[in-house]
């Protein structure tokens, strides 16, 4: 049987596979969002790479089942441990395990920053500027959107106005309460995307089927991740994927340089790939951990890790899920989680108390996550459990995606504990600050009002996070950061970082689009510097330019329309 | 089979021993089952045919915590044979370590929060009542629960010193309503459509039913009238405790 990516698209057969004792270009560690389209470029440009990834390499057709409690598999399920004021919910809340990593199980939300999230202390004083701005990232949004694609409508108008290269798609019962809601309230709303869904079918992959389960998996291969856009071409032009692989520690030669990434493979035996580069791409949580437990002679306190700010500010965004109780039926399970929004209330309003903002977006909770918010958001048990899930085809959830701004104190650090291979395990702290605090409750009154003025009858609401960002954040300063502007460490020039933990704020959008957009820029970045990333430590801070010849197939002869 | 608390003092019509309860008479998710894929049929069909054996509790802490579930998602309206397994469910699922990906820093391991607990429930049945949960009356196992869903434990018991009793409630719930809204007789129960692929859905708007899917057909019902787990009349709480979502909703 072959390895099936989705109901069309097979595994590129046979996988090339470096020998054990072959020095390769490249080993990078993730093969999430970032992993996946770093591993894909650099193979595309002739680099040699290994991508190791912890988890297994799905076959869609096989491991994959349209059933919540089946997908359990899908997520980091490894110990972590949670902590601080208001701890966070980890697994499947927001980390991924297996070729694909998080983008398998992504809602897929695909917008964009906005131009001003680069400059947050510059306009409000608060948070940090980013080292680029939203023009250095325009083109690769733009590139992504073709490649993963992005279907939206044609004309997005928060931000930098812009359209997108699929169509929108038809609107479910939530996204109907959505837009409902918000334009009674004189709120601008979009629906049937940003999302990176297939709208009309792409290349080998077929369009959605609105099953409502992007977040168990796509089975259809419709949503996209990077195990079925990016890795299928990077193992066509040589690129080794090789799964069950957990790396332990990155290696410090005598020159002070990373020489490769010690891993324990399926069988539990410890092995080492020998690199004459890495790039960590790990996520906000499994990076920091790998760093900090490659702590070794001059490096006391984790590799890269000289300004102190390795594993600090971590952000997760606010996400309260508002739900309301119609007489007439939704349905909410049918459609995308994710397809209608609105980014009315994003940008700083000098009337409220509290900078930056939030988005409005639907979610869609199949029942066991939905019967768990009810748990939550009203105290149900017993027969009031019963009677409020016998009512679930009536309830409509809404969700606020709400900036939380960086702290030095939200963090992952080692814990005492160890995992399987004897590891220490991550231990994540949270506390929300008053800004954090007055915007949830500004934008969950907000959200409770849209669903009130959409004809609820009962409006409930959960208070929660989602995503993870932050915690090895770029900056100009060596002092203040851990990675420059292209993901290079800046500790030790061969090392890289390039994932959701570089992120130095947040903004109120999901972050899938624009780490991936970053790892295409990087990539360009290593492609531009060729060998001298394995032979020199000097750092060229130059512009790469952006390479439009190094998309998957099937990219060519799209385009990013605006109707002005 | 736990007592029922159903129909004494139920006001409503009689629920007992239904096949089916819930709005959609007549509709089967695994009717549908040969439109769905090879990997989820089998999955769902061995979730519904194979029910796993107690391996990681007790004889004693299975029956507490069997006496716990029949109260935390009561199914006194459900027939014998059509009892959605649940305590087996949860042991399956400690036996086998399988994690959720984190742990609060104030909480034991899941294994321990689970044996803490269970002694700490029968423990407070016998100082308050004078008997051992599982011999309580129900509207008495209910106090006791209700006081822990409240965050409130009467009578107070060490445990909670060592675990946070909203975080264990949480731990208890969630893994309940997990075992419970996973099985295609609870579907069938809300109406939900289940699996759905390969072939997908084509009435997104308006809440209109699949041809394979019913209309619903409402009627009203009371939970036993002395219940502690019925929604209070003076109205729901905007939210509950501090309790926070994992559902991982976007």
């Amino acid at each position: 049987m072959p390895h099936q990516l989705g109901p069309m698209q097979t595994l590129p057969s046979p996988m090339r596979r470096f020998a054990e004792n072959e020095t390769v270009d490249y080993c990078i560690v993730g093969v999430g969002s970032a992993g996946g389209v770093l591993v894909q470029r650099l193979a595309r440009a002739g680099f040699s790479v290994v991508a190791l990834e912890a988890g297994p390499f799905w076959d869609t057709e096989k491991d994959w089942v349209s059933d919540e409690k089946g997908s359990h598999e899908l997520y980091w399920n490894d110990l972590r441990i949670t902590g601080g004021t208001h701890p966070l919910a980890l697994g499947a809340n927001n980390s991924g395990k297996g070729v694909g990593g998080g983008s398998v199980h992504w809602a897929a939300f695909a917008p964009r920053f906005h131009p001003s999230d680069f400059r947050v202390y510059s306009e409000d004083g608060v948070g940090v500027d980013w080292p680029i701005s939203y023009w250095d990232l325009k083109p690769y949004y733009e590139l992504l959107e073709r490649e993963i694609p992005v279907a939206g409508p044609a004309w997005f108008p928060w931000g930098d106005p812009h359209g997108h290269p699929y169509g929108p798609h038809p609107l479910g019962g939530v996204g109907d309460v959505l837009v409902r809601g918000c334009t009674r309230l004189g709120i601008r709303s979009v629906a049937g995307g940003p999302v990176a869904i297939l709208s009309a079918s792409h290349g080998d992959r077929p369009h959605c089927i609105y099953r409502g389960f992007c977040l168990q998996g796509c089975k259809v291969g419709a949503k996209a991740s990077t195990l079925i856009t990016h890795v299928p071409d990077a193992i066509t032009h040589g690129a080794e994927i090789r799964a069950h692989s957990m790396a332990s520690r990155v290696s410090l030669g005598n020159d002070g340089r990373v020489d490769g990434v010690v891993y324990f493979d399926r069988e539990g035996r410890e092995r080492f790939q020998k690199s004459r580069a890495v790039i960590v791409s790990g996520y906000a949580i499994e990076t920091p951990r790998l760093l900090l437990n490659s702590a070794c002679p001059g490096h006391r306190h984790g590799l890269a890790n000289s300004s102190g700010t390795l594993g600090k500010y971590l952000m997760a965004q606010a996400g309260n899920v508002i739900a309301g109780r119609f007489e007439e039926l939704i349905r909410l399970y049918k459609a995308p989680p994710a397809h209608a929004l609105s980014e009315e209330f994003y940008e700083t309003d000098k009337n409220r108390n509290f900078a930056r903002g939030f988005a409005i977006q639907t979610v869609g909770p199949l029942p066991v996550a939905f019967a768990k918010q009810m748990v939550a958001a009203m105290g149900a048990w017993g027969w009031g459990m019963r009677r409020v899930m016998m009512d679930y085809n009536h309830w409509a959830t809404i969700g606020v995606l709400g900036e939380i701004l960086p702290w030095e104190d939200n963090r992952v650090e080692l814990a005492r504990e160890k995992d399987q291979h004897g590891l220490p395990v991550a231990k994540v702290t949270f506390n929300l600050h008053e800004n954090d605090k007055k915007l949830i409750e500004f934008g969950k009154k907000k959200v409770m009002d849209v669903m009130w003025a959409a004809g609820a009858k009962q409006v409930v609401q959960e208070s929660r996070f989602a995503h993870l960002v932050g915690a090895a954040r770029m900056g100009n300063d060596p002092s203040e950061s851990v990675v420059d502007k292209f993901g290079r460490t800046h500790d030790i020039s061969n090392l890289f970082v390039c994932d959701g933990s570089t992120l130095p704020t947040q903004g109120s959008a999901n972050p899938g689009l624009t780490i991936q957009a970053l790892a295409a820029r990087t990539a360009d970045y290593l492609i531009r510097q060729g060998d001298s990333i394995f032979a020199s430590n000097r750092r060229d801070l130059a512009e790469p330019g952006i390479r439009h010849d190094l998309s998957p197939p099937y990219t060519r002869f799209k385009g990013n329309p605006r109707i002005a | 089979m736990s007592r029922k608390s159903f129909p004494s003092l139920a006001t409503g019509d009689d629920l007992r021993d239904l096949s089916q309860p819930g709005y959609y008479a007549g509709y089967s998710t695994m009717a549908q089952k040969k439109g769905w894929d090879q990997a989820t049929r089998n999955l769902v069909t061995e979730r519904v045919d194979k029910i796993p054996p107690i391996r990681f509790f007790s004889p004693q802490e299975a029956k507490v915590l069997g006496a716990v579930i029949d109260r935390l998602i009561p199914q006194d309206d459900r027939s014998e044979a059509r009892t959605i397994p649940i305590l087996p469910a949860i042991d399956e699922r400690l036996h086998k370590n399988s994690l959720n990906g984190f742990r609060y820093e104030d909480m034991p391991p899941d294994q321990e929060a689970y044996r803490l607990g269970l002694k700490a429930i029968d423990e407070m049945a016998q100082s308050r009542f004078g008997q051992s949960f599982v011999e309580l009356a129900v509207h008495r196992q209910e106090l006791i629960l209700k006081s822990l869903h409240d965050g409130k434990p009467d009578p107070e018991h060490d445990a909670w010193k060592q675990m946070p009793v909203h975080r264990f409630w949480a731990l208890l719930m969630e893994d309940c309503v997990t075992a419970y809204y996973s099985h295609p007789w609870a579907w069938d129960e809300i109406g939900y459509g289940g699996p759905a692929y390969p072939r997908g859905y084509m009435r997104l708007e308006n809440g209109l039913p699949e041809p394979w899917e019913k209309d619903e057909q409402p009627y009203e019902w009371n939970a036993p009238a002395d219940s502690l787990s019925e929604f209070e009349e003076a109205g729901i709480p905007p939210e509950h405790g501090s309790l926070h979502g994992h559902g991982g909703s976007h």
